[in-house]
């Protein structure tokens, strides 16, 4: 296998990136035909076949997690789909214990995602998709989840921009499991998250864009904060709740928390914490939050995003939802890579005079969460 | 987060976010009602328990700063995150100092009553408690980054009182036994004590390690007690019945015999200890370098020597020897000298002897200077008020680590410092949680001698230091604000005062203080200052760095992790130029630090001892082999962390270390994951 072949020209694939791209087809198709039976014949009736199938659906190279115990031991190990987590079972026991008190709600969340360049990444770890990075915590108290997209221009000075955003999501992921963190203050994580950054005996170089969302149980309120053009879209009954506002300096260049290295200080974008948007909302079972980076916004029409999501309310089901993420991912991936189709990133760059055609090739990573 | 896994119940599937508290109740009510309830009720062993730290109480000193999570005290809470692999991990806990070098630093200060301490001093310290109270069995301490630091372990017990469940060979052996550098479970076997616990402190003592040592997570593992008040209530008739120094936890190496001896002894007549002292050619040698150390003899063979002596009165009625001459009839300035070298507890205990020895060891002049520092489990009220009546004479007081909780009352410390505080030089109270702001004022009002006011680690909400009283203070020399919050007013307006001050340390201030103002006030008005330490203190810039320029006797400068713009302009090669009697600089993490600069330091560090390069990235091995060829008297270069020197240079870097004679520490980066 020639790893070192030119991935990014659609034409001159290799065997096994053309059979990748045939599998993650198939997967997609699969995804649609499950789903479809799945409405028509209840969750009951496809049992076990549902998990052998999910597994087909992604790429062989990843740990498929099962939906077994043992995994529950360590936070940073399975794959992608990030199936109900052992606090949840016993949030649920305690609710049902006394369900006639308070019916707080929380949020079933998966992920999925692809880095754009597999080449480059070729190993799966649990919290990356690229240059992409994630994260989700689950307390009694909140929910927290994140994503970070590393800005890919520090490449070409040497730096690693998956670094950044995965340092970012795991100090983001430390402070959210911190006893006396509190979800109503994404501010607070944000900020702290960024400092320890700075506290780091090896420097953690680059920059990144960063979407936080947190959902406060005890008042049913969604927390959001937002740097840069990841963000976050929440529907409730097919409509548009509450979205991120897109923060741009200009043309794909988006505020970004940043780190730069000394020697080339001064030359580059540096935007605090503090620049970032905040906004709360009252939520309530039955609305559907997609946090997704530029990679799912860029290549997906926001028509079809309502209509996959609007499917999605009040989806219990771990399996139904993983689907959907799967099936988000692999469209914005599929398309990302067509050089035929109009994206809305395409359309945008042509609405700001610069030429651009086909679908933006960018890691994609989809945290699908549902409020039930 | 708590964190409790079962030992004998597999079924429980533990999870780093899972809280287990709920589940802990609900399974003890099921235990209450079921058969194995019953079984254990016999014997009231509870079940067994392994349990990760919940909290941190206190601690004395932590790498990272208090927001952040790297490197801070916090990190121990949970189970391990890092434990079988070694290496440098900010999610560990570290403290702030490994080895000797602060010790050899300019800044150095003497202890206060050196006697008191033990054989290992304990240096840092970190409390942390759990949520169940048990019975010991073991304690495990996770170590991933240069083992060995730790040196006893304490328990909390329901009674109130601090009991070592272990306790570190003196310091040879731990030598020879020095732990290899790989991660370990370290689980000492602990002393046999029925204590019920829930609070432990790990006392730390870092001079012997290579580089910073780091602790993952502490686990306390026993079992639970299911009746507590009734267990409760034994263990407090049964330590009633004790004589109270036997309570104590520090074993006193008194066989039962010798003590009931002490006990029953009468005082009238001069009774039989002080007949048999002077029925005893004892002559102690009473060289001024004080190596008979005379404490050591009372604590290890007096007992003996006293069990010799009845068995040799028993048999002799009348002693056959007049003696020539007895410890009484030296004079008394030579027996003060003598008493001069016990430590605390030995000079209450010879007080014990006799009427006479009371006389002498309750003089004044041998509590002029006084530290309760190694007895910070012992501290209480009742001390500060004996002590009190005894330190007439009181010049220099360390009451470091004491009344942690809740053992000496704010009110009781400021009556004593009233009654004995007019004349203090030296004041060291670092990480006394009791302190109140009433209490600083006190000092501020009482104290005005002050040459040394020691505050480290006495961070409140709101800052302690916000009463202008301590601006009374003029005559201070030596002002340590480690880790303490502080307005930035009273330093400006105190630093303003005390002209002759040598040695400042604000390391971990606030955010809120603007460093480049106190840089320039303290050119303005300390131009005597020896030695700075701004470590982690934010918002210090260009600027600042060339007003501390202006400081020439500097000889210690610690700039870690300040200066966190990007290039550092001409300060540094001012600073070099103008302060030739640097001794230690600390420029970790000062990451605008050029090859230019480098080049300066080679220049101009003529009388360099210690260097830290930690993390900076452009760093070649021309500009290190220049800096070792040129400062003739380093012996400190930590390299740590610096991106360009790749693993061939390691080897490298060892020979040069030989050759130089320089330590140089090269901790390998580290690849997350």
């Amino acid at each position: 296998m020639d790893l070192d072949l030119d991935l990014d020209d659609p034409r001159d694939r290799s065997p096994l990136q053309q059979m990748l791209d045939l599998a993650l087809m198939a997967a997609y198709a699969g995804g649609q035909v499950l789903r479809t039976l799945w409405r028509l014949m209840g969750a009951e009736a496809l049992g076990s076949s549902t998990e052998a199938e999910m597994e087909e659906c992604r790429p062989s190279r990843r740990h498929p997690q099962r939906k077994s115990q043992k995994e529950h031991h360590y936070n940073h190990q399975g794959g992608e789909g990030d199936y109900l987590r052992y606090d949840e079972i016993l949030l649920a026991k305690m609710r049902n214990n006394n369900d006639k008190k308070h019916q707080y709600p929380r949020l079933v969340t998966v992920v999925c995602g692809f880095p754009k360049n597999f080449a480059m990444y070729p190993r799966y770890v649990r919290g990356k998709f690229g240059e992409d990075a994630w994260f989700h915590s689950s307390s009694p108290q909140a929910d927290t989840l994140g994503v970070a997209d590393g800005v890919g221009g520090w490449r070409s000075y040497g730096i690693d921009p998956g670094e950044f955003s995965d340092f970012l999501m795991r100090s983001c992921h430390r402070l959210a499991t911190n006893r006396n963190y509190d979800a109503r203050r994404l501010d607070w994580l944000l900020s702290r998250a960024y400092l320890d950054l700075l506290e780091q005996k090896c420097p953690v170089l680059g920059s990144s864009t960063v979407c936080l969302l947190s959902l406060n149980r005890e008042n049913s309120t969604v927390y959001t904060a937002n740097i840069g053009d990841s963000g976050f879209l929440a529907v409730r009954s097919g409509r548009i709740l509450c979205r991120s506002l897109e923060q741009q300096h200009q043309f794909n260049t988006p505020y970004q928390l940043s780190s730069p290295p000394p020697n080339l200080g001064g030359q580059f974008l540096i935007d605090s914490p503090d620049s970032a948007d905040f906004q709360e909302f009252k939520t309530r079972p039955g609305d559907v939050l997609l946090l997704a980076t530029d990679g799912v916004y860029d290549n997906l029409p926001l028509e079809l995003i309502l209509e996959v999501l609007s499917e999605m309310a009040g989806v219990e089901d771990q399996m139904v939802l993983q689907m959907t993420a799967n099936s988000l991912a692999l469209m914005a991936r599929t398309l990302s890579t067509n050089p035929l189709y109009d994206s809305p990133f395409s359309r945008k760059a042509r609405k700001m005079n610069v030429e651009s055609s086909g679908g933006k090739r960018d890691d994609i990573t989809v945290l699908l969460a549902s409020v039930i | 987060m708590s964190l409790l896994a079962y030992g004998d119940s597999s079924d429980t599937e533990p999870d780093a976010l899972v809280d287990f508290t709920a589940m802990l109740r609900q399974r003890q009510r099921q235990f209450g009602c079921g058969n194995k309830a019953q079984a254990e009720q016999a014997d009231d062993q509870g079940y067994y328990l392994e349990q990760y730290v919940l909290g941190v109480l206190d601690f004395s000193s932590q790498y990272g700063i208090d927001y952040s999570i790297s490197y801070t005290a916090a990190n121990v809470i949970g189970r391990p995150t890092k434990y079988p692999a070694y290496g440098d991990y900010p999610e560990t806990f570290t403290m702030r100092t490994y080895g000797d070098w602060w010790k050899r630093a300019p800044s150095a200060t003497r202890e206060i009553q050196a006697q008191n301490l033990p054989k290992l001093a304990t240096q840092d310290y970190i409390v942390v408690y759990f949520e169940e109270f048990v019975v010991p069995t073991e304690v495990v301490i996770y170590e991933t980054f240069n083992p060995g630091a730790v040196v006893r372990i304490w328990a909390y017990g329901m009674t109130k009182h601090w009991t070592c469940l272990w306790e570190a060979e003196s310091e040879t052996d731990s030598d020879l036994a020095r732990p290899p550098a790989d991660s370990r479970r370290f689980a000492p076997p602990l002393n046999n004590t029925a204590v019920i616990t829930k609070t432990l402190r790990i006392d730390f003592n870092h001079s012997r390690l290579n580089y910073y040592t780091e602790i993952d997570a502490i686990m306390l593992c026993g079992r639970t007690v299911s009746r507590i008040k009734s267990l409760l209530g034994k263990q407090q008739r049964q330590q009633l019945k004790k004589p109270e120094f036997v309570s104590l936890p520090v074993a006193i190496p008194l066989t039962p015999k010798a003590e009931s001896s002490l006990e029953s002894s009468p005082i009238s007549g001069g009774g039989p200890i002080s007949y048999k002292l002077r029925s005893l050619k004892f002559q102690p040698k009473c060289r001024p370098d004080g190596a008979t150390k005379l404490h050591e003899f009372i604590n290890n063979d007096l007992s003996q020597f006293l069990m010799e002596n009845r068995v040799e009165g028993g048999e002799q009625q009348q002693p056959a020897v007049v003696p020539s001459i007895c410890l009484t009839d030296l004079p008394f300035e030579i027996l003060l000298r003598i008493l001069s070298y016990l430590d605390l507890k030995s000079l209450f205990r010879v007080g014990q002897v006799s009427r006479i020895f009371y006389d002498i060891s309750s003089h004044p002049l041998l509590y002029a200077e006084l530290s309760l520092k190694p007895y910070w489990h012992l501290a209480s009220s009742t001390l500060l008020c004996t002590l009190a009546l005894r330190a007439t004479m009181l010049r220099k007081l360390d009451l470091s680590w004491c009344g942690g909780l809740g053992n000496i009352s704010p009110t009781e410390f400021k009556k004593f410092l009233t009654q004995r505080g007019d004349n203090l030089t030296h004041l060291r109270l670092n990480s006394c949680k009791f302190l109140n702001s009433s209490c600083i004022e006190t000092v501020g009002i009482v104290c005005d001698n002050l040459i040394e006011l020691s505050l480290r680690n006495c961070a409140t909400d709101p800052p302690l230091l916000n009463f202008s009283c301590l601006a009374n203070l003029k005559n201070l020399e030596r002002l340590d604000l480690f880790q303490t919050a502080f307005e930035p007013e009273l330093l400006l307006s105190m630093l303003e005062g005390n002209r002759k001050l040598k040695h400042l340390n604000l390391a971990f201030c606030g955010v809120s203080v603007n460093m480049d103002n106190v840089a320039a006030h303290l050119a303005t008005y300390n131009t005597q200052l020896i030695s700075l330490d701004l470590w982690k203190a934010h918002f210090l810039s260009a600027r600042g760095l060339l007003s501390l320029a202006r400081l020439h006797q500097l000889e210690e400068l610690d700039l870690g992790w300040c200066l966190r713009e990007a290039s550092l302009g001409d300060g540094l090669f001012q600073l070099l130029s103008n302060c030739p009697k640097l001794k230690k600089l600390f420029l970790s993490a000062v990451r605008g630090t050029t090859e230019r600069d480098l080049m300066h330091i080679a220049a101009l560090g003529k009388s360099l001892e210690q260097l830290d390069l930690m993390g900076i990235l452009n760093i070649t091995h021309e500009r290190v082999y220049d800096i070792l060829v040129h400062c003739p008297k380093l012996q400190l270069l930590d390299l740590s962390f610096c991106d360009n020197i790749m693993d061939r240079d390691f080897d490298v870097l060892a020979d040069w270390s030989r050759h130089f004679n320089v330590d140089i520490k090269s901790s390998r980066v580290y690849v997350p994951r």
